[in-house]
Protein backbone atom coordinates (compact mmCIF):
# COMPACT_ATOMS: atom_id res chain seq x y z
CA UNK A 1 0.00 0.00 0.00
CA UNK A 2 2.74 2.34 0.97
CA UNK A 3 4.70 1.66 -2.19
CA UNK A 4 1.54 2.44 -4.16
CA UNK A 5 1.18 5.77 -2.44
CA UNK A 6 4.80 6.66 -3.09
CA UNK A 7 4.49 5.65 -6.73
CA UNK A 8 1.35 7.75 -7.09
CA UNK A 9 3.10 10.69 -5.47
CA UNK A 10 6.07 10.40 -7.84
CA UNK A 11 3.74 10.23 -10.85
CA UNK A 12 1.74 13.23 -9.71
CA UNK A 13 4.92 15.15 -8.98
CA UNK A 14 6.30 14.40 -12.42
CA UNK A 15 3.04 15.48 -14.01
CA UNK A 16 2.99 18.71 -12.00
CA UNK A 17 6.58 19.44 -12.97
CA UNK A 18 5.80 18.78 -16.61
CA UNK A 19 2.80 21.10 -16.54
CA UNK A 20 4.81 23.76 -14.71
CA UNK A 21 7.60 23.67 -17.29
CA UNK A 22 5.10 23.82 -20.13
CA UNK A 23 3.26 26.77 -18.57
CA UNK A 24 6.54 28.54 -17.93
CA UNK A 25 7.62 28.20 -21.57
CA UNK A 26 4.21 29.33 -22.76
CA UNK A 27 4.24 32.33 -20.40
CA UNK A 28 7.79 33.40 -21.28
CA UNK A 29 7.34 33.00 -25.01
CA UNK A 30 3.81 34.35 -24.86
CA UNK A 31 4.84 37.45 -22.90
CA UNK A 32 7.66 38.23 -25.32
CA UNK A 33 5.39 37.65 -28.30
CA UNK A 34 2.74 39.87 -26.70
CA UNK A 35 5.22 42.71 -26.24
CA UNK A 36 6.35 42.23 -29.83
CA UNK A 37 2.82 42.31 -31.25
CA UNK A 38 1.95 45.38 -29.12
CA UNK A 39 4.95 47.22 -30.53
CA UNK A 40 4.95 45.99 -34.16
CA UNK A 41 1.46 44.76 -34.87
CA UNK A 42 0.51 41.24 -35.90
CA UNK A 43 0.44 41.43 -39.68
CA UNK A 44 3.30 43.77 -40.50
CA UNK A 45 6.16 41.47 -39.47
CA UNK A 46 4.51 38.53 -41.22
CA UNK A 47 4.50 40.24 -44.61
CA UNK A 48 7.91 41.91 -44.42
CA UNK A 49 11.13 40.12 -45.18
CA UNK A 50 13.48 42.74 -43.83
CA UNK A 51 15.13 41.22 -40.78
CA UNK A 52 17.53 43.68 -39.24
CA UNK A 53 17.02 43.74 -35.48
CA UNK A 54 19.63 46.41 -34.87
CA UNK A 55 17.71 48.77 -37.16
CA UNK A 56 14.42 47.64 -35.57
CA UNK A 57 13.17 45.84 -38.68
CA UNK A 58 11.59 42.55 -37.73
CA UNK A 59 10.14 41.07 -40.90
CA UNK A 60 9.96 37.27 -40.51
CA UNK A 61 8.39 36.46 -43.88
CA UNK A 62 11.66 35.04 -45.18
CA UNK A 63 11.86 32.58 -42.29
CA UNK A 64 8.24 31.47 -42.53
CA UNK A 65 8.58 30.94 -46.27
CA UNK A 66 11.95 29.27 -45.70
CA UNK A 67 10.50 26.83 -43.18
CA UNK A 68 7.60 25.94 -45.43
CA UNK A 69 9.76 25.64 -48.53
CA UNK A 70 12.37 23.44 -46.89
CA UNK A 71 9.66 21.24 -45.37
CA UNK A 72 7.71 20.99 -48.61
CA UNK A 73 10.83 20.24 -50.61
CA UNK A 74 11.86 17.55 -48.14
CA UNK A 75 8.45 15.86 -48.36
CA UNK A 76 8.42 15.91 -52.16
CA UNK A 77 11.94 14.51 -52.33
CA UNK A 78 11.24 11.92 -49.63
CA UNK A 79 7.92 10.64 -50.99
CA UNK A 80 9.24 8.27 -53.70
CA UNK A 81 11.81 6.83 -51.29
CA UNK A 82 9.21 6.36 -48.58
CA UNK A 83 6.85 4.63 -50.97
CA UNK A 84 9.57 2.35 -52.31
CA UNK A 85 11.04 1.45 -48.92
CA UNK A 86 7.72 0.88 -47.17
CA UNK A 87 6.25 -1.21 -49.96
CA UNK A 88 9.44 -3.25 -50.21
CA UNK A 89 9.59 -3.78 -46.46
CA UNK A 90 5.92 -4.49 -45.98
CA UNK A 91 4.78 -6.38 -49.04
CA UNK A 92 7.79 -7.78 -50.87
CA UNK A 93 10.33 -8.94 -48.29
CA UNK A 94 9.41 -11.76 -45.92
CA UNK A 95 10.94 -13.54 -42.97
CA UNK A 96 14.56 -12.81 -42.03
CA UNK A 97 15.31 -10.26 -44.80
CA UNK A 98 12.21 -8.33 -43.76
CA UNK A 99 13.27 -8.26 -40.10
CA UNK A 100 16.78 -7.12 -41.07
CA UNK A 101 15.35 -4.44 -43.35
CA UNK A 102 13.16 -3.04 -40.55
CA UNK A 103 16.06 -3.09 -38.10
CA UNK A 104 18.26 -1.13 -40.48
CA UNK A 105 15.51 1.44 -41.05
CA UNK A 106 15.05 1.77 -37.28
CA UNK A 107 18.78 2.32 -36.95
CA UNK A 108 18.55 5.27 -39.35
CA UNK A 109 15.70 6.75 -37.28
CA UNK A 110 18.04 6.76 -34.30
CA UNK A 111 20.85 8.65 -36.05
CA UNK A 112 21.19 12.12 -34.42
CA UNK A 113 20.29 15.02 -36.67
CA UNK A 114 23.74 16.57 -36.41
CA UNK A 115 25.05 13.52 -38.26
CA UNK A 116 22.55 14.10 -41.05
CA UNK A 117 23.75 17.72 -41.13
CA UNK A 118 27.32 16.46 -41.39
CA UNK A 119 26.32 14.26 -44.29
CA UNK A 120 24.72 17.31 -45.89
CA UNK A 121 27.91 19.31 -45.48
CA UNK A 122 30.13 16.65 -46.93
CA UNK A 123 27.86 15.26 -49.65
CA UNK A 124 24.81 17.40 -50.48
CA UNK A 125 26.45 20.83 -50.41
CA UNK A 126 29.47 19.87 -52.59
CA UNK A 127 27.14 18.06 -54.98
CA UNK A 128 24.89 21.11 -55.41
CA UNK A 129 27.98 23.28 -55.72
CA UNK A 130 29.34 21.12 -58.52
CA UNK A 131 26.01 20.85 -60.32
CA UNK A 132 24.99 24.50 -60.14
CA UNK A 133 28.16 26.49 -59.68
CA UNK A 134 26.72 28.19 -56.59
CA UNK A 135 28.11 28.00 -53.08
CA UNK A 136 25.93 24.97 -52.43
CA UNK A 137 24.40 26.33 -49.24
CA UNK A 138 20.67 27.04 -49.35
CA UNK A 139 17.14 25.67 -49.04
CA UNK A 140 17.76 23.06 -51.74
CA UNK A 141 20.58 21.46 -49.76
CA UNK A 142 18.51 21.78 -46.58
CA UNK A 143 15.56 20.11 -48.30
CA UNK A 144 17.78 17.24 -49.42
CA UNK A 145 19.20 16.75 -45.93
CA UNK A 146 15.73 16.82 -44.37
CA UNK A 147 14.42 14.41 -46.99
CA UNK A 148 17.16 11.92 -46.15
CA UNK A 149 16.38 12.46 -42.48
CA UNK A 150 12.62 11.92 -42.62
CA UNK A 151 12.70 8.98 -45.03
CA UNK A 152 13.46 6.40 -42.29
CA UNK A 153 10.88 7.76 -39.81
CA UNK A 154 8.13 8.10 -42.38
CA UNK A 155 9.02 4.76 -44.01
CA UNK A 156 8.84 2.83 -40.74
CA UNK A 157 5.42 4.24 -39.96
CA UNK A 158 4.17 3.63 -43.51
CA UNK A 159 5.63 0.14 -43.47
CA UNK A 160 3.87 -0.82 -40.24
CA UNK A 161 0.59 0.48 -41.63
CA UNK A 162 0.95 -1.37 -44.92
CA UNK A 163 1.78 -4.58 -43.06
CA UNK A 164 -1.46 -4.36 -41.14
CA UNK A 165 -3.63 -4.51 -44.24
CA UNK A 166 -5.37 -7.87 -43.80
CA UNK A 167 -4.33 -10.50 -46.31
CA UNK A 168 -8.03 -11.24 -46.82
CA UNK A 169 -8.35 -7.88 -48.59
CA UNK A 170 -5.29 -8.58 -50.70
CA UNK A 171 -6.59 -12.01 -51.69
CA UNK A 172 -10.02 -10.55 -52.37
CA UNK A 173 -8.42 -8.24 -54.90
CA UNK A 174 -6.10 -10.83 -56.44
CA UNK A 175 -9.05 -13.23 -56.65
CA UNK A 176 -10.84 -10.79 -58.95
CA UNK A 177 -7.96 -10.87 -61.40
CA UNK A 178 -6.12 -7.80 -60.13
CA UNK A 179 -2.35 -7.75 -60.47
CA UNK A 180 -0.09 -7.17 -57.47
CA UNK A 181 0.42 -3.57 -58.59
CA UNK A 182 -3.28 -2.92 -59.04
CA UNK A 183 -3.88 -4.42 -55.61
CA UNK A 184 -1.25 -2.12 -54.13
CA UNK A 185 -2.70 1.05 -55.66
CA UNK A 186 -6.39 0.27 -55.38
CA UNK A 187 -6.67 -1.70 -52.14
CA UNK A 188 -3.55 -1.67 -49.96
CA UNK A 189 -2.72 2.05 -50.14
CA UNK A 190 -6.34 3.27 -49.78
CA UNK A 191 -6.87 0.91 -46.85
CA UNK A 192 -3.74 2.36 -45.22
CA UNK A 193 -4.82 5.96 -45.67
CA UNK A 194 -5.25 6.77 -41.97
CA UNK A 195 -1.85 5.37 -41.00
CA UNK A 196 -0.09 6.96 -43.95
CA UNK A 197 -1.55 10.39 -43.13
CA UNK A 198 -0.30 10.01 -39.59
CA UNK A 199 3.19 9.14 -40.76
CA UNK A 200 3.01 12.12 -43.10
CA UNK A 201 2.16 14.48 -40.24
CA UNK A 202 4.97 13.12 -38.08
CA UNK A 203 7.35 13.67 -41.00
CA UNK A 204 6.08 17.23 -41.47
CA UNK A 205 6.58 17.84 -37.75
CA UNK A 206 10.09 16.49 -37.82
CA UNK A 207 11.05 18.54 -40.88
CA UNK A 208 9.45 21.73 -39.61
CA UNK A 209 11.05 21.47 -36.20
CA UNK A 210 14.49 20.34 -37.30
CA UNK A 211 17.14 22.95 -36.56
CA UNK A 212 20.74 21.87 -36.42
CA UNK A 213 20.87 19.74 -39.56
CA UNK A 214 19.23 22.55 -41.51
CA UNK A 215 21.43 25.23 -40.03
CA UNK A 216 24.54 23.33 -41.13
CA UNK A 217 23.65 23.56 -44.83
CA UNK A 218 21.18 26.41 -45.39
CA UNK A 219 23.65 29.30 -45.21
CA UNK A 220 21.87 31.53 -42.73
CA UNK A 221 20.71 34.66 -44.51
CA UNK A 222 17.37 36.41 -44.42
CA UNK A 223 16.22 36.12 -48.00
CA UNK A 224 12.83 35.30 -49.40
CA UNK A 225 13.19 32.05 -51.19
CA UNK A 226 15.88 31.34 -53.61
CA UNK A 227 16.54 27.62 -53.55
CA UNK A 228 20.21 27.97 -54.39
CA UNK A 229 21.17 31.01 -52.34
CA UNK A 230 21.73 30.99 -48.59
CA UNK A 231 18.49 31.32 -46.65
CA UNK A 232 17.07 30.64 -43.20
CA UNK A 233 14.08 29.09 -41.48
CA UNK A 234 12.21 29.94 -38.29
CA UNK A 235 14.20 27.38 -36.34
CA UNK A 236 17.63 28.22 -37.69
CA UNK A 237 17.09 31.94 -37.14
CA UNK A 238 16.03 31.24 -33.56
CA UNK A 239 19.17 29.22 -33.07
CA UNK A 240 21.56 31.81 -34.45
CA UNK A 241 19.97 34.95 -32.99
CA UNK A 242 19.00 33.71 -29.55
CA UNK A 243 22.52 34.14 -28.24
CA UNK A 244 22.90 37.57 -29.84
CA UNK A 245 19.86 39.22 -28.33
CA UNK A 246 19.52 39.49 -24.58
CA UNK A 247 16.15 38.78 -22.99
CA UNK A 248 13.62 41.64 -22.81
CA UNK A 249 15.15 43.43 -25.79
CA UNK A 250 12.84 44.05 -28.79
CA UNK A 251 14.91 41.66 -30.89
CA UNK A 252 14.46 38.91 -28.33
CA UNK A 253 10.74 39.57 -28.29
CA UNK A 254 10.72 39.06 -32.05
CA UNK A 255 12.30 35.63 -31.53
CA UNK A 256 9.59 34.83 -28.97
CA UNK A 257 7.05 35.76 -31.64
CA UNK A 258 8.68 33.33 -34.05
CA UNK A 259 8.85 30.60 -31.42
CA UNK A 260 5.16 31.07 -30.72
CA UNK A 261 4.38 30.60 -34.41
CA UNK A 262 6.39 27.38 -34.44
CA UNK A 263 4.51 26.13 -31.40
CA UNK A 264 1.18 27.00 -32.97
CA UNK A 265 2.11 25.21 -36.21
CA UNK A 266 3.17 22.14 -34.24
CA UNK A 267 0.00 22.23 -32.15
CA UNK A 268 -2.06 22.28 -35.34
CA UNK A 269 -0.12 19.25 -36.58
CA UNK A 270 -0.71 17.34 -33.35
CA UNK A 271 -4.38 18.21 -33.52
CA UNK A 272 -4.59 17.01 -37.13
CA UNK A 273 -2.85 13.81 -36.11
CA UNK A 274 -5.36 13.08 -33.36
CA UNK A 275 -8.17 13.66 -35.85
CA UNK A 276 -6.67 11.26 -38.37
CA UNK A 277 -6.19 8.62 -35.72
CA UNK A 278 -9.87 8.88 -34.86
CA UNK A 279 -10.97 8.19 -38.40
CA UNK A 280 -11.81 4.63 -39.32
CA UNK A 281 -10.39 2.85 -42.30
CA UNK A 282 -11.85 3.77 -45.66
CA UNK B 1 -21.00 -22.12 -70.61
CA UNK B 2 -19.74 -23.52 -67.33
CA UNK B 3 -16.50 -25.51 -67.70
CA UNK B 4 -15.57 -28.87 -66.23
CA UNK B 5 -12.67 -29.38 -63.84
CA UNK B 6 -10.14 -32.16 -64.19
CA UNK B 7 -7.42 -32.82 -61.64
CA UNK B 8 -4.74 -35.44 -62.19
CA UNK B 9 -2.21 -36.62 -59.56
CA UNK B 10 -2.10 -33.30 -57.74
CA UNK B 11 0.62 -32.99 -55.08
CA UNK B 12 1.19 -29.93 -52.88
CA UNK B 13 4.01 -29.37 -50.41
CA UNK B 14 4.44 -26.52 -47.97
CA UNK B 15 8.19 -26.70 -47.39
CA UNK B 16 8.68 -30.30 -46.21
CA UNK B 17 5.05 -30.83 -45.27
CA UNK B 18 2.95 -32.57 -47.87
CA UNK B 19 -0.53 -31.06 -47.96
CA UNK B 20 -2.05 -32.97 -50.87
CA UNK B 21 -1.17 -36.45 -52.10
CA UNK B 22 -1.97 -37.58 -55.62
CA UNK B 23 -5.45 -36.13 -55.80
CA UNK B 24 -7.30 -37.10 -58.95
CA UNK B 25 -10.89 -36.16 -59.68
CA UNK B 26 -13.25 -34.91 -62.35
CA UNK B 27 -16.18 -32.52 -61.92
CA UNK B 28 -18.71 -32.07 -64.72
CA UNK B 29 -19.75 -28.64 -66.04
CA UNK B 30 -22.26 -26.73 -63.92
CA UNK B 31 -21.99 -29.16 -61.02
CA UNK B 32 -21.51 -28.34 -57.34
CA UNK B 33 -18.76 -30.24 -55.53
CA UNK B 34 -18.62 -30.12 -51.74
CA UNK B 35 -15.26 -30.77 -50.09
CA UNK B 36 -15.55 -32.25 -46.62
CA UNK B 37 -13.08 -33.63 -44.12
CA UNK B 38 -11.41 -32.82 -40.83
CA UNK B 39 -9.53 -29.53 -40.38
CA UNK B 40 -6.11 -29.51 -42.02
CA UNK B 41 -6.99 -32.30 -44.45
CA UNK B 42 -6.16 -30.23 -47.51
CA UNK B 43 -9.61 -29.00 -48.59
CA UNK B 44 -8.69 -25.33 -48.65
CA UNK B 45 -5.33 -26.11 -50.23
CA UNK B 46 -7.14 -27.94 -53.01
CA UNK B 47 -9.51 -25.01 -53.51
CA UNK B 48 -6.67 -22.50 -53.64
CA UNK B 49 -4.87 -24.49 -56.33
CA UNK B 50 -7.83 -24.04 -58.68
CA UNK B 51 -7.31 -20.26 -58.98
CA UNK B 52 -3.59 -20.32 -58.19
CA UNK B 53 -4.16 -18.41 -54.93
CA UNK B 54 -1.85 -21.13 -53.60
CA UNK B 55 1.05 -19.20 -55.19
CA UNK B 56 0.94 -16.79 -52.24
CA UNK B 57 1.95 -19.43 -49.71
CA UNK B 58 5.66 -19.31 -48.86
CA UNK B 59 7.78 -22.25 -50.02
CA UNK B 60 4.92 -23.94 -51.78
CA UNK B 61 5.45 -26.61 -54.45
CA UNK B 62 2.66 -27.89 -56.67
CA UNK B 63 2.88 -30.92 -58.99
CA UNK B 64 0.39 -32.62 -61.24
CA UNK B 65 -2.11 -31.44 -63.82
CA UNK B 66 -5.18 -29.30 -63.26
CA UNK B 67 -7.50 -28.22 -66.04
CA UNK B 68 -10.42 -25.83 -65.62
CA UNK B 69 -12.23 -25.61 -68.95
CA UNK B 70 -9.60 -24.41 -71.39
CA UNK B 71 -7.14 -23.35 -68.68
CA UNK B 72 -4.15 -25.54 -67.93
CA UNK B 73 -4.03 -24.10 -64.41
CA UNK B 74 -0.51 -25.22 -63.46
CA UNK B 75 1.12 -24.45 -66.80
CA UNK B 76 3.94 -21.93 -66.50
CA UNK B 77 2.50 -19.70 -69.20
CA UNK B 78 -1.09 -19.61 -67.96
CA UNK B 79 -2.56 -16.10 -67.67
CA UNK B 80 -3.20 -16.08 -63.92
CA UNK B 81 -5.20 -12.84 -64.17
CA UNK B 82 -7.54 -14.29 -66.79
CA UNK B 83 -7.76 -17.53 -64.80
CA UNK B 84 -8.80 -15.67 -61.66
CA UNK B 85 -11.43 -13.71 -63.54
CA UNK B 86 -12.84 -16.99 -64.80
CA UNK B 87 -12.53 -18.75 -61.45
CA UNK B 88 -14.08 -16.47 -58.82
CA UNK B 89 -13.53 -16.94 -55.10
CA UNK B 90 -15.57 -16.26 -51.98
CA UNK B 91 -13.80 -16.45 -48.65
CA UNK B 92 -14.61 -17.73 -45.18
CA UNK B 93 -14.76 -14.25 -43.63
CA UNK B 94 -16.64 -11.67 -45.68
CA UNK B 95 -13.87 -9.41 -46.97
CA UNK B 96 -15.44 -6.36 -48.60
CA UNK B 97 -12.97 -3.60 -49.44
CA UNK B 98 -13.15 -0.51 -47.22
CA UNK B 99 -14.99 1.47 -49.87
CA UNK B 100 -18.57 2.02 -50.99
CA UNK B 101 -20.94 -0.80 -51.91
CA UNK B 102 -20.86 0.36 -55.52
CA UNK B 103 -17.06 0.52 -55.68
CA UNK B 104 -16.78 -2.96 -54.20
CA UNK B 105 -18.85 -4.51 -56.97
CA UNK B 106 -17.33 -2.27 -59.65
CA UNK B 107 -13.79 -3.15 -58.51
CA UNK B 108 -13.28 -6.19 -60.75
CA UNK B 109 -14.71 -4.65 -63.95
CA UNK B 110 -12.72 -1.45 -63.37
CA UNK B 111 -9.52 -3.41 -62.81
CA UNK B 112 -10.24 -5.16 -66.11
CA UNK B 113 -10.48 -1.77 -67.83
CA UNK B 114 -14.22 -0.97 -67.89
CA UNK B 115 -14.61 2.81 -67.56
CA UNK B 116 -18.04 3.67 -68.97
CA UNK B 117 -20.24 4.65 -66.06
CA UNK B 118 -23.48 3.43 -67.66
CA UNK B 119 -22.05 -0.04 -68.20
CA UNK B 120 -20.52 -0.11 -64.74
CA UNK B 121 -23.86 0.81 -63.19
CA UNK B 122 -25.61 -1.91 -65.16
CA UNK B 123 -23.00 -4.50 -64.16
CA UNK B 124 -23.24 -3.52 -60.50
CA UNK B 125 -27.02 -3.70 -60.52
CA UNK B 126 -27.08 -7.04 -62.32
CA UNK B 127 -24.49 -8.54 -59.99
CA UNK B 128 -26.28 -7.33 -56.86
CA UNK B 129 -29.54 -8.75 -58.20
CA UNK B 130 -27.93 -12.13 -58.88
CA UNK B 131 -26.57 -12.14 -55.34
CA UNK B 132 -30.06 -11.27 -53.99
CA UNK B 133 -28.77 -8.11 -52.34
CA UNK B 134 -30.19 -5.47 -54.68
CA UNK B 135 -33.46 -4.96 -52.80
CA UNK B 136 -31.59 -4.34 -49.56
CA UNK B 137 -28.99 -1.88 -50.89
CA UNK B 138 -30.66 -0.01 -53.78
CA UNK B 139 -30.40 3.70 -53.10
CA UNK B 140 -27.58 3.04 -50.62
CA UNK B 141 -24.84 2.18 -53.08
CA UNK B 142 -22.75 5.14 -51.94
CA UNK B 143 -22.64 3.87 -48.37
CA UNK B 144 -19.61 2.08 -47.02
CA UNK B 145 -19.67 -1.67 -47.46
CA UNK B 146 -18.67 -1.86 -43.80
CA UNK B 147 -22.13 -0.62 -42.83
CA UNK B 148 -23.68 -3.89 -44.00
CA UNK B 149 -24.36 -6.88 -41.76
CA UNK B 150 -22.09 -9.94 -41.98
CA UNK B 151 -24.55 -11.86 -44.14
CA UNK B 152 -25.05 -8.88 -46.45
CA UNK B 153 -21.29 -8.42 -46.67
CA UNK B 154 -20.89 -12.02 -47.78
CA UNK B 155 -23.56 -11.60 -50.47
CA UNK B 156 -21.77 -8.40 -51.51
CA UNK B 157 -18.59 -10.44 -51.90
CA UNK B 158 -20.53 -12.90 -54.04
CA UNK B 159 -21.87 -10.02 -56.15
CA UNK B 160 -18.33 -8.68 -56.44
CA UNK B 161 -17.13 -12.05 -57.70
CA UNK B 162 -20.03 -12.32 -60.18
CA UNK B 163 -19.33 -8.85 -61.60
CA UNK B 164 -16.33 -10.12 -63.58
CA UNK B 165 -18.41 -12.83 -65.25
CA UNK B 166 -16.76 -15.91 -63.82
CA UNK B 167 -17.61 -19.42 -64.95
CA UNK B 168 -16.45 -21.16 -61.82
CA UNK B 169 -17.01 -20.18 -58.18
CA UNK B 170 -14.81 -21.35 -55.34
CA UNK B 171 -16.43 -20.99 -51.93
CA UNK B 172 -14.21 -21.47 -48.88
CA UNK B 173 -16.56 -22.12 -45.97
CA UNK B 174 -18.70 -19.18 -47.11
CA UNK B 175 -21.18 -19.45 -44.24
CA UNK B 176 -18.81 -20.34 -41.40
CA UNK B 177 -19.13 -16.89 -39.83
CA UNK B 178 -22.83 -16.33 -40.53
CA UNK B 179 -26.07 -16.79 -38.60
CA UNK B 180 -28.60 -19.44 -39.76
CA UNK B 181 -30.80 -17.00 -41.70
CA UNK B 182 -27.86 -15.55 -43.62
CA UNK B 183 -26.55 -19.07 -44.16
CA UNK B 184 -29.88 -20.15 -45.66
CA UNK B 185 -29.78 -17.19 -48.08
CA UNK B 186 -26.29 -18.10 -49.28
CA UNK B 187 -27.26 -21.75 -49.71
CA UNK B 188 -30.28 -20.65 -51.73
CA UNK B 189 -27.99 -18.70 -54.01
CA UNK B 190 -25.71 -21.69 -54.52
CA UNK B 191 -28.68 -23.82 -55.53
CA UNK B 192 -29.89 -21.09 -57.93
CA UNK B 193 -26.43 -20.76 -59.47
CA UNK B 194 -26.29 -24.46 -60.40
CA UNK B 195 -25.77 -25.13 -64.11
CA UNK B 196 -24.74 -21.46 -64.62
CA UNK B 197 -21.49 -21.88 -62.71
CA UNK B 198 -19.35 -24.85 -61.83
CA UNK B 199 -18.85 -24.58 -58.06
CA UNK B 200 -16.52 -26.03 -55.47
CA UNK B 201 -17.45 -25.41 -51.85
CA UNK B 202 -15.45 -26.24 -48.74
CA UNK B 203 -17.72 -26.83 -45.79
CA UNK B 204 -17.61 -28.22 -42.28
CA UNK B 205 -21.38 -28.39 -42.27
CA UNK B 206 -22.36 -31.84 -43.56
CA UNK B 207 -26.04 -30.91 -43.81
CA UNK B 208 -24.99 -28.01 -45.99
CA UNK B 209 -23.00 -30.33 -48.23
CA UNK B 210 -26.05 -32.59 -48.48
CA UNK B 211 -28.38 -29.67 -49.26
CA UNK B 212 -26.41 -27.87 -51.96
CA UNK B 213 -24.00 -30.23 -53.67
CA UNK B 214 -24.23 -32.68 -56.56
CA UNK B 215 -21.04 -34.46 -55.59
CA UNK B 216 -19.03 -34.81 -52.39
CA UNK B 217 -15.29 -35.36 -52.00
CA UNK B 218 -14.01 -36.57 -48.63
CA UNK B 219 -10.42 -35.58 -47.85
CA UNK B 220 -8.25 -36.90 -45.04
CA UNK B 221 -4.53 -36.26 -44.38
CA UNK B 222 -4.13 -34.72 -47.83
CA UNK B 223 -5.63 -37.68 -49.65
CA UNK B 224 -8.90 -37.82 -51.52
CA UNK B 225 -10.46 -40.79 -49.74
CA UNK B 226 -13.62 -40.93 -51.75
CA UNK B 227 -15.66 -38.90 -54.20
CA UNK B 228 -19.13 -39.64 -55.50
CA UNK B 229 -22.65 -38.35 -56.04
CA UNK B 230 -23.89 -36.62 -52.88
CA UNK B 231 -26.75 -39.05 -52.33
CA UNK B 232 -24.46 -42.07 -52.58
CA UNK B 233 -21.82 -40.65 -50.25
CA UNK B 234 -24.35 -39.87 -47.53
CA UNK B 235 -26.35 -43.09 -47.81
CA UNK B 236 -23.84 -45.68 -48.92
CA UNK B 237 -20.19 -44.60 -48.73
CA UNK B 238 -17.76 -47.11 -50.21
CA UNK B 239 -14.92 -46.35 -47.80
CA UNK B 240 -14.99 -47.17 -44.10
CA UNK B 241 -13.18 -43.89 -43.25
CA UNK B 242 -15.89 -41.88 -45.00
CA UNK B 243 -18.60 -43.62 -43.06
CA UNK B 244 -16.78 -43.08 -39.78
CA UNK B 245 -16.36 -39.40 -40.52
CA UNK B 246 -20.00 -38.94 -41.54
CA UNK B 247 -21.22 -40.66 -38.40
CA UNK B 248 -18.94 -38.69 -36.15
CA UNK B 249 -16.49 -41.45 -35.31
CA UNK B 250 -13.33 -39.52 -36.12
Amino acid sequence: MRADRIAALVMKGALALFIAVWVMVAVIVGAGAWRFVSANGLVGPLVSSRWSPLAAHYGILAFVVGSMAVTGLALVLAAPGVLALSVTGARILRGAPQRAFIQILTLFVAVPSVVYGWWGLSVAVPLIRRLTGTAGFGPLSAGIVLAVMIVPTFSIMALQTLRQVPSSLVEGSLGLGASEDQTLWHVILPASRAGLSQGFLVAVGRALGETIAVQMVIGGQSRVLSLLKPGATLTTQLLTDLALMPARTPGHDALDFMALWLMILMAVLVWLQSRVRGMSRG
Amino acid sequence: MAPDIEVDSLDVWYGQARALKEVTLHLGPGKVLALIGPSGCGKSTFLRVLNRMIDRAPQVRVKGAVRVGAFEVLAGDVDVTALRRTVGMVFQQPNPFPMTIFDNVAYGPRIAGLRQMAKLRQTVEDSLKKAALWDEVRGKLRRSAMSLSGGQQQRLCIARALAVNPQVLLLDEPTASLDPVSTAKIEELIVQFKTHYTMVIVTHNLQQAARVSDAVAFFEHGRLVEMGPTHDIFTAPRERRTEEFLTGRV
